[in-house]
């Protein structure tokens, strides 16, 4: 199943570095990962696409809030045309 | 859904103006002083180019603050490795519940020090290290001794910092400690390139930086209190328990919550397991306590968490050392309750039926307080008076009759005269297994392992770090030949600081956990774990690096009166053991196997049911 994690980190030197080396380390394959300033050029704003079971999402997740940097997690769990219609309109 | 960032660096309102606020210090200055007002009493480093700046300053610092009896405000304690600097702060950090600092230099002093940090943050260990970098204008360019630390630690720590803002310094540094010790604690990694040790800054003796995210989560966290629909569901359930456990680990030491825990066990009646990282938490003498529950727990404790009908788990996590086959696990537990600091631990391994993610010890005082209120007296003496006949039937035991010396009665001639009141560091490995098990623990901070990294090599620096925290207690190190071989070079490193440490060295000659492995599960091939062709000697290293008392032990008769003089030595003593080298550490539950299949060895009564599987090779580690 895939999830899409809309993840605010505060813009510091290896904040991506820390949430994708967490990733990596609990062994959670990063599909898809955009991230982009705010209009609060100190925030990030990370958009994150995965795979695997929803006890694997969830416990990557509270991991997540535990970097320092993070601000917010918010997750969605989509299937097919959903997960398309996001991925457009997020490269829209 | 964007949350503002606070403009203005926060501070805590503090009461007076630091009374250094307003003087400009260089950077290596303003580091000394936060590690001053951040109470640090002792530093392990080893120098360097990228880090001399801060040496200097804090050379500086104690010429200038020399103690009425000449001995410096914060000295500088020097190792033979900065893995031993790390193990060294982490010791420090272990017996005294404080941030353990280590302050090495770039390249490889940051690397040296990747092993102790990962060993911290696996035992939740709270630690700073500062490591000198490459000046902000090369970084990246391959500089000498430059390795990319924040990248290579941010893998390893609880944070990492790399400053590359001169400005930002201050408010990192005593950020840095904030995140070390709140929360469930952790190591601290903070890199701070030459130039930026050199820069001239106003110090401003309060600022902090802002970590928004970080901080609402611990405030959230610390004020989670346990309603009274939670406590009413935890003793309703109690009260339908007629076989209740704790299951005590790590979290409770770290929490400072063990008071706590023998009030709410002892009012209602409900026996304790630790785990290894729990001992200590809980009186090991006393009647509740069943010791330390896992692979090489004791069989009584196992037999207890097969039995017992409601877990309930405080601090601790499940890990696989514990919870080999999570779903074979308490499997006749009716009910599961945890508490935890950390939200990520709840359920990660096993379902629970009742959490609360909070201070360990405001939870376990809201739960006395309900329970007394409403005047739960539960009766659980079958239970205990089972427990007692399991104590009873099943204890600890090992081939008392061989003319070998047996390593579990090294530990039991020391206990005779510690008591549970020495600090006890190890290594790892089978000495580690035989100390956790026959030593008793009375009080938390005594006992200094490496848990869940399980590094070899940890026990030696750990007791040079806890005896400077604790300068005027008993500290040993039980160590293994192939432990304390790893940092050998910090022998010298005890005497050369006149610190009255013991050691003891139980000598079975290799790699004693993983023969026993090897014997199990690859026919007794025992690669590269034999050492009898090695050239070491131990006592001779030992004198040679100036220890007063030095002892190598062959003869059992000779065992209780050379402990006794061992002991009894004022200075630092050397004792190596030679075991016998077939020992083994029982019981044991096999990697992969549950605990009905636990194998007690040939000296341990076994309950019956446990099939020992044919020795085979599995992914189980």
């Amino acid at each position: 199943m895939k999830h899409t994690l809309f993840i605010l980190l505060q813009n510091e030197s290896g904040a991506l570095l820390r949430v994708a080396g967490l990733f990596a380390a609990r062994h959670c394959n990063i599909d898809t990962l955009t991230v982009a300033t705010t209009h609060d050029p100190a925030i990030s704003q990370l958009t994150l696409v995965m795979h695997g079971s929803t006890a694997l999402l969830e416990q990557v997740v509270r991991q997540t809030r535990k970097l320092v940097d993070v601000l917010d997690v918010n997750t969605l769990s989509l299937v097919g045309t959903e997960q398309r219609l996001l991925a457009l309109a997020s490269s829209a | 859904m964007n949350l503002p960032l606070p403009t203005a660096v926060p501070s805590p309102a503090p009461e007076a103006p630091h009374p250094r606020a307003g003087e400009h210090l260089s950077g290596a200055d303003i580091i000394v002083q936060i590690l001053v007002d951040e109470g640090c009493e002792v530093l392990f480093g080893y120098s360097g180019g990228a880090i001399l700046p801060v040496y200097d300053a804090i050379f500086r610092h104690n010429a200038q603050h020399l103690r009425a009896d000449g001995s410096e405000p914060m000295p500088l304690i020097v190792p033979a490795n900065e893995q031993g600097a790390g193990f060294m702060a982490a010791g420090h950090a272990r017996a005294s519940g404080k941030v353990g600092v280590a302050v090495v230099t770039s390249g490889p002093g940051a690397t040296n020090l990747v092993t102790p940090i990962r060993d911290a943050m696996a035992d939740s260990v709270p630690m700073l290290a500062i490591c000198g970098q490459v000046p902000t204008a090369v970084l990246g360019s391959d500089a000498f001794q430059e390795a990319p630390v924040a990248n290579i630690m941010a893998s390893c720590a609880k944070h990492v910092f790399l400053v590359t803002e001169p400005e930002q310094l201050e408010a990192t540094l005593r950020t840095a400690f904030e995140i070390a010790r709140s929360g469930r604690p952790g190591p601290v990694v903070v890199d701070i390139p030459k130039d930026v040790q050199n820069a001239m800054l106003a110090f401003d003796g309060a600022c902090r930086l802002p970590i928004p995210g970080y901080r609402a989560r611990l405030r959230a966290t610390a004020q989670s209190q346990l309603g009274e629909d939670a406590c009413a569901r935890f003793f309703n359930a109690l009260a339908q328990a007629r076989r209740p456990l704790i299951y005590a680990g790590g979290g409770v030491i770290a929490a400072d919550a063990s008071a706590a825990l023998h009030e709410f066990a002892t009012t209602f009646g409900i026996p304790v397991t630790t785990t290894l990282m729990g001992l200590g938490g809980f009186d090991t003498t006393h009647p509740l306590a069943l010791h330390m529950l896992g692979m090489h727990g004791t069989a009584y404790a196992n037999y207890a968490v097969e039995d017992c009908d409601f877990l309930i788990a405080l601090g601790a996590r499940f890990d696989d050392r514990v919870a080999g086959v999570p779903a074979r696990f308490a499997p006749r537990a009716q009910f599961i309750a945890q508490i935890d600091i950390d939200a990520a631990e709840v359920g990660k391994v096993k379902a629970v039926d009742w959490h609360h993610v909070g201070p360990l010890r405001a939870a376990l005082e809201r739960l006395l307080r309900h329970g007394r209120a409403r005047a739960a007296q539960p009766d659980f003496s079958a239970w205990h008076a089972h427990l007692a006949q399991l104590k009873r039937a099943h204890a600890l035991d090992y081939d008392r009759d061989s003319v070998l010396i047996q390593p579990q009665a090294v530990i039991e001639a020391i206990n005779r005269h510690t008591r549970g009141r020495a600090i006890i560091s190890t290594g790892v490995g089978q000495h580690q297994m035989w100390a956790a098990q026959y030593f008793d623990f009375r009080a938390p901070r005594h006992w200094l392992t490496s848990g869940s990294m399980g590094t070899m090599g940890f026990g030696l620096p750990a007791a040079i770090g806890a005896q400077f925290a604790r300068p005027d207690a008993l500290v040993i190190d039980i160590d293994g030949d192939g432990s304390i071989r790893m940092n050998l070079g910090e022998l010298e490193t005890v005497t050369s600081y006149g610190l009255p440490l013991k050691i003891v060295v139980l000598n079975n000659v290799g790699d004693g956990m993983v023969r026993q492995w090897q014997k199990l599960f690859f026919d007794g091939r025992f690669s590269a774990t034999d050492r009898s062709l090695r050239r070491k000697d131990f006592v001779m290293a030992a004198q040679a690096d100036g220890f007063g008392w030095v002892r190598r032990l062959e003869r059992k008769e000779d065992l209780e009166t050379v402990i006794a003089e061992f002991l009894a030595h004022p200075g630092a003593a050397f004792l190596e053991v030679m075991i016998d080298p077939d020992a083994g550490v029982y019981p044991m539950v096999g990697p992969g196997k549950s605990y009905a299949q636990m194998i007690t060895g040939p000296f341990i009564a076994e309950r019956g049911e446990s099939a020992i599987a044919p020795a085979q090779t599995a992914d189980m580690f």
